[in-house]
């Protein structure tokens, strides 16, 4: 089974990216962000992607951009396929909004609260988007963004476990094989 | 009401004799996906302890331990992981960045106890059921975090460099030398491994910073010789390298050069004479031999303010750095600027002062509180075979000084070389050199007792020597050098079958029936050195203790005469690092004599 069929009929109707094809049954398309909604659309209509099988979003920092899966899953195939969106990740960070498909599928809801919530990308249309997900009373920024400092927040808001301890593997050798420094 | 209303139900009817897709046993039958992020596994002898994992992980979630049943070896630091998973987030940035791969995850995710402490556990080492899952998460193929590859060095090709003493090593220029530091995960496991303990990490750092100068001051804290040893030095460090085991070993060597070559010499004479005590001591050190050791001590010494003079039979410091190190590999005026900064410390040094004829190890043991003998080895041994004794069979080390002394000698259009070690492929490479530019063409031919695979030379030597046109021949041993109406004429060698007997003895055997001439007019011996003790005298050699041929020191370099030490190729051996780290050591073990000895005044 190979995924270039499909790819090849979606490329004569849009704009799109390259296939990345991780496993028979699973490939990735990147595709602009105007074309995401009639893409949805038409794998869900059209080509048997009837289920939304999650949406998550990567923080890739040092290109400066949010990159969106919408995953999608062809029951009746047995084939997954992600469609990538990617958003200028300081204009998101400054509230640049990203269009909600709660109405293609209400799960979408779900996922966009989540996503507003971990990474701080606002879907300014999605049923209940504002509200806590899991993170009741957070304060810092949001702790999926690559520069929140996990270490430092865990340093500043757990006390450390009693009992560890750790040794410094350059040190430990100068001690067991050259106690003198000679 | 239709028909098909009240027959629907019974049709479903049919799936009772279908295999049910629900799991029967879902608490134990449900695994995890083959690439799944479980509870880590350590395959124990494969982890080397460097703490990579504990230095990425993001939540502190990682210890590293001692473990009773791992020892601490060059290379492996003895330590191993230890997870607490009240911390770990199950990221895999520690499997990710495993520097031998030993660290995975299992697809397990199942674990239930009443004790909280059993959840920070050392894997591999602490015994889990899954320790031999095969499926679970694995660092992708391809997928590395830190470069596995080397920066390439620039050299000069065999074209543009066989007819000339040119450096040739052009060495790193910004841009390479950070992004081979990039690859070095600070680990500091090479630290134990370098005889002198040079602080590789710290100064790698500096590279990555542009901090050059802070970079000379940490080169200068343990070693005097950068520009010497950022060239020549034997680099055992990359051997103990993290990065060695899934690619390339850091560039160690190449980044130390990088660093001196940044820092204009003036500004290295400042950085160097940082801390140096003004108030001169009433204690005044002779050293015999200005090569690594005897200079390395001498900065030391006259650093911290006591009197240092070095003697110096040659006409010019560095020993063997200079009279042996051909000039393609280590530059004069290289030397000279690690020589010139240990003179600015206060260093006498004097040249063309030969103990025992200009003046008598006597009279410096009465004009001094304590002596240091580093004298090398400059003798070179002979293999005593039938015609060695010809005027034209020379040992190598007596050559390579003739080259330092810039004597232009005729070589002959056929040399045979007799030795496979590192002094035998200088020899090699310079006569071939000089061959090259006097007759146009090589000639030299180079025999060596060992097989090629055991060659005592560095790979790089050999294949660079044979790039240059030495013609290498492993596995021959010399027979005799054979010699026409007065003059010699070829080197008569038989094949070696095996160097050393089952106990280890060097003890050749030989296959009679396979003999070969090699064509030469000049004979090379450089099967090893020898100290010339001579100028000891009678009732001192008499006085100390000997180890065979060498003078008996103990860990501090001290010999059975309480006013003197002794270090270096002499003594110690065998390369540049090693006399540099027995400098320290004996200049430390001195202040600490002289120290006691006020504390009893």
């Amino acid at each position: 089974m190979t995924m270039q069929p499909l790819y090849q009929a979606l490329k004569a109707g849009f704009p799109i990216g390259e296939l990345t094809e991780q496993r028979p049954d699973l490939a990735f398309i990147t595709v602009p962000r105007e074309q995401l909604r009639g893409l949805l659309l038409h794998l869900r209509d059209q080509e048997g992607f009837t289920h939304l099988v999650l949406l998550t979003a990567v923080d890739w920092i040092e290109e400066d951009r949010f990159q969106l899966t919408y995953l999608l899953h062809d029951r009746k195939g047995a084939r997954d396929i992600g469609l990538r969106v990617m958003l200028p990740r300081q204009a998101v960070i400054e509230g640049a909004p990203m269009e909600s498909i709660h109405d293609l599928w209400p799960t979408a809801a779900t996922y966009q609260r989540e996503l507003r919530e971990m990474f701080g990308i606002d879907f300014p249309d999605s049923p209940g988007v504002n509200e806590d997900f899991i993170l009741e009373g957070w304060r810092e920024i949001p702790p999926y963004r690559r520069d929140f400092d996990t270490l430092k927040y865990s340093n500043e808001t757990f006390a450390p476990r009693p009992g560890r301890e750790s040794q410094d593997p350059a040190q430990y050798m100068k001690a067991q094989l050259y106690p003198d420094g000679a | 009401m239709s028909l098909s209303d009240v027959l629907s139900p019974f049709s479903a009817w049919k799936n009772l004799f279908r295999d049910p897709v629900s799991i029967p046993d879902p608490l134990n039958d449900r695994p995890g996906a083959p690439r799944y992020r479980g509870f880590h596994q350590n395959d124990i002898e494969k982890c080397i302890g460097c703490g990579t994992c504990e230095a990425i992980c993001q939540n502190a979630a990682i210890d590293m331990v001692v473990v009773a049943e791992i020892a601490t070896k060059p290379g492996d630091s003895g330590l191993r992981p230890r997870i607490d998973y009240g911390r770990c987030c199950w990221c895999a940035l520690c499997v990710d960045v495993c520097m031998t791969s030993s660290l995975s995850m299992s697809n397990e995710y199942k674990w239930v106890d009443h004790d909280p402490e059993v959840f920070r556990f050392t894997p591999g080492i602490d015994l889990k059921h899954w320790d031999s899952t095969e499926l679970g998460y694995r660092r992708p193929e391809g997928h590395r975090l830190t470069g596995n590859e080397r920066v390439v060095m620039g050299e000069l090709a065999p074209e543009a460099r066989a007819d000339s003493f040119v450096e040739i090593v052009a060495g790193y220029d910004l841009e390479q030398a950070k992004l081979e530091a990039d690859r070095c995960v600070s680990c500091g496991l090479c630290v134990a491994t370098c005889p002198t303990h040079m602080a590789v990490p710290e100064y790698i750092a500096t590279i990555r910073d542009g901090d050059y100068e802070q970079g000379v001051r940490l080169l200068y804290q343990t070693n005097p010789f950068s520009n010497v040893c950022g060239r020549v030095c034997t680099h055992r460090c990359e051997t103990s390298c993290a990065a060695r085991h899934e690619g390339d070993p850091i560039a160690i060597r190449w980044l130390k050069r990088h660093i001196i070559d940044q820092v204009p010499h003036d500004r290295v004479k400042q950085i160097a004479a940082e801390g140096r005590v003004n108030e001169p001591s009433d204690h005044r050190v002779a050293i015999i031999g200005a090569g690594p050791a005897g200079l390395t001590a001498a900065f030391d010494l006259a650093k911290a303010g006591h009197g240092v003079t070095v003697f110096e039979a040659l006409p010019a410091p560095g020993g063997m750095m200079r009279y042996g190190i051909p000039e393609y590999r280590l530059p004069y005026d290289k030397l000279d600027e690690d020589v010139d900064v240990i003179r600015s410390m206060g260093v006498e040094i004097r040249c063309n002062t030969r103990i025992g004829e200009d003046i008598s190890i006597d009279q410096l043991r009465e004009q001094h509180d304590t002596v240091l003998l580093a004298i090398g080895l400059h003798q070179g041994r002979s293999t005593r075979i039938p015609g060695s004794e010809h005027e034209d069979v020379v040992s190598a080390v007596e050559l390579l000084r003739r080259i330092t002394f810039g004597e232009r000698f005729d070589v002959p259009k056929t040399v045979a070389v007799i030795g496979g070690g590192n002094v035998a492929m200088d020899i090699a490479r310079s006569l071939a050199r000089m061959q090259r530019q006097q007759h146009g063409q090589v000639g030299v031919t180079l025999v060596a007792l060992e097989a090629e695979d055991l060659m005592l030379a560095d790979r790089e030597e050999i294949d660079e020597a044979r790039e240059e046109g030495v013609v290498i021949i492993p596995s021959r041993g010399p027979r005799q050098c054979l010699i026409e109406r007065d003059a010699v004429t070829g080197l008569e060698t038989v094949h070696c079958v095996s160097v050393f007997d089952e106990q280890g003895r060097f003890a050749p055997k030989y296959d009679d029936s396979d003999i070969q001439v090699h064509d030469a007019g000049l004979v090379v011996e450089a099967i090893g050195q020898a100290a010339d003790h001579v100028f000891l005298g009678e009732s001192l050699t008499e006085a100390l203790e000997w180890e065979r041929n060498r003078i008996r020191i103990d860990a501090d370099g001290h010999t059975s005469e309480s006013w003197l030490w002794a270090a270096g190729d002499a003594v110690e051996g065998p390369d540049v690092i090693t006399a540099v780290a027995a400098g320290h050591r004996i200049a430390a073990s001195m202040m600490l004599a002289f120290a006691q000895k006020s504390g009893r005044e």
